[in-house]
């Protein structure tokens, strides 16, 4: 589904990630994990080249997604972005209504009929398991939703665009349990159609919802494999103590 | 020991005591002021200020200020025009765009100089420049100046609530597809509207009380007229010269004048207060 051949990255002068070669399986959750600083939110931001944003940042090296590198310059980034989703830390609604919320992305791509607009809205809020607890308060603000409501509709506004690929970055981390629970119950279901890859720290978490599982530590990946080999027959020294919490 | 923390709490009884008379005494001023301007104005206010033109001194049941309302409101309202369009898309510039460009940081410094240079120094500059080329004061020259004293103030606060926005909604809005034009369109303005507008309402509030800027480009006139191409009435310059008269007509029409300037003037800085108020971040 994407294959990362040989990737690196550079802040600056900055090496922050050394090449880099990895297969994310489609349909699958992919978890990366590894010690804070370690470069798993820059791998993650190189799939949507939200790096791009900022000067002076260079990616060397392939990410094969549908046939194409999408690293190449000739490449659209809002077209990229539009199939790649992205979840992040914090919440971030925007200050609109829920319902406009939802439909940002939609009437980013033109679609403006209110009929399909609000057809989308509540699939979107329903996949994201939300709808039943905002369907009666959609023209209000998205800013008096609780923490781990937000989340889903952040889930939801990413959904609403049909995106192949969604990626989370540590996205329960600012998150209540209960919160917590049911977006990662949202991420097993969600990979029936979506490919999900999510940084997490949280190594039970990795254990619980992914189905591979990428170990990295200063900017190299060290092991990739199911998850259960991970957890349970790791290959490589470091790999083992990290999961067995000697470091990290 | 005792006597040490005896010795501080006398001093500090001193310090407070002599800070609370300072602010007692600017307070007293004011408070002289804006009663003086209240109870003159009042007594000579009346519907003729708004309805009639300058008449001379002396003629029965006096003039009004119907020119200098008329050309007050169309001079600020052409700076306006001018002055925040530009002001909102530099501050916009120096927030986003240009956010790590060492030209913003520059050109933000240079816009605060540009905000406290003294208004009669940008009066003399717009003279030069558009009056005595042009053979004459005009209420070109006169918007042109107000326009300059409103761009520095609103692409400082433009800048200055704009960067406030969290930087995760624009990340967040690029990931789903939008263009940065788009996100500034459609988050961040709209994350941002009441700080834009608390900027733009006390910069229209300071321009609206100038007089120095005028008095050399656009001057005054006993009559009004939309082309902004001749002399222009203006509240302020009106007050400062028939407050400076002789003549008794003349300055009740200036107190008149100044009350309303004050309570305009009072009503923008209240709005801005409640637009402020209302901000998101
Ligand atoms: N914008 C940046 N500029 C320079 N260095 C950065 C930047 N962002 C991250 N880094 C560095 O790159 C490395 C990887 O960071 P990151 O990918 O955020 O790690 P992780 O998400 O695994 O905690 C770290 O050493 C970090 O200090
Ligand atoms: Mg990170």
């Amino acid at each position: 589904m994407i294959e990362v051949e040989d990737l690196c990255f550079y802040y600056n002068s900055k090496n922050a990630l050394k090449n880099v070669t990895l297969s994310v399986k489609e349909n699958c959750l992919t978890a990366l994990i590894g010690p804070s600083g370690c470069g798993k939110t820059t791998l993650l931001r190189c799939f949507n080249r939200m790096h791009d944003l900022y000067p002076n940042n260079r990616y060397e090296g392939r990410i094969v997604f549908e046939g194409r590198d999408i690293l190449d310059k000739s490449i659209d980034v809002i077209t990229l972005r539009s199939s790649v989703g992205m979840v992040f830390q914090k919440p971030t609604p925007f200050p609109m209504s829920v319902f406009d919320n939802v439909a940002y992305g939609l009437r980013l791509k033109k679609i403006n009929n209110h009929n399909v607009l609000k057809e989308k809205v509540e699939r979107a809020l329903t996949r994201a398991a939300l709808w039943e607890e905002v369907k009666d308060r959609l023209k209000e603000s998205a800013l008096g939703l609780s923490g781990g409501q937000q989340q889903r509709l952040v889930i939801a506004r990413t959904l609403a665009v049909e995106p192949k690929v969604i990626l989370f970055d540590e996205s329960t981390s600012a998150l209540d349990p209960i919160s917590t629970q049911k977006i990662e119950q949202l991420m097993v279901e969600l990979k029936n159609d979506v490919t999900i890859v999510a940084v997490t720290h949280n190594l039970q978490q990795a254990a619980r919802v992914s189905d591979y599982t990428a170990l990295m530590y200063l900017g190299s990946l060290i092991e990739y494999d199911e998850t259960a080999n991970i957890f349970s027959k790791p290959k490589h020294k470091l790999t083992e103590e990290y999961v067995t919490g000697r470091f990290g | 020991m005792t006597k040490n923390v005896r010795k501080r709490r006398i001093k500090n009884l001193l310090a407070l005591s002599l800070c609370s008379l300072c602010a007692l005494f600017g307070l007293t001023i004011l408070g002289w002021i804006l009663f003086d301007v209240a109870v003159e104005g009042w007594k000579a206010l009346s519907p003729k200020l708004f309805l009639k033109d300058p008449a001379p001194p002396g003629v029965m049941g006096g003039g009004g200020l119907k020119s200098a309302f008329l050309g007050q409101g169309l001079m600020t309202l052409t700076a306006a025009v001018m002055g925040i369009p530009i002001g909102i898309l530099g501050g916009t510039f120096l927030a986003e765009y240009g956010r790590n460009l060492k030209v913003s940081a520059i050109v933000a410094n240079l816009s605060d100089l540009a905000a406290s240079t003294p208004s009669i120094v940008i009066g003399a500059f717009v003279h030069a420049l558009l009056v005595a080329p042009f053979g004459g004061f005009s209420g070109w020259a006169g918007s042109v100046a107000l326009a300059i004293i409103i761009i520095p103030l609103v692409l400082r606060t433009t800048d200055e609530t704009l960067r406030l926005v969290p930087w995760n909604l624009r990340e967040a809005a690029l990931s789903l597809g939008a263009s940065y034009h788009q996100v500034i369109w459609s988050i961040i303005y709209r994350s941002s509207l009441s700080g834009l507008l608390t900027g733009v309402v006390l910069a229209l509030a300071r321009a609206a009380g100038e007089t120095a800027p005028l008095l050399f480009t656009s001057f005054n006139n006993n009559s009004f007229n939309w082309s902004l191409s001749s002399p222009t009435a203006s509240l302020t310059v009106s007050i400062y010269q028939y407050a400076a008269s002789p003549y008794e007509s003349w300055i009740k029409l200036a107190w008149a004048a100044a009350l309303v300037v004050t309570v305009l003037n009072l009503g923008l800085n209240l709005t801005a207060r409640l637009f402020l108020k209302s901000r998101k971040y």
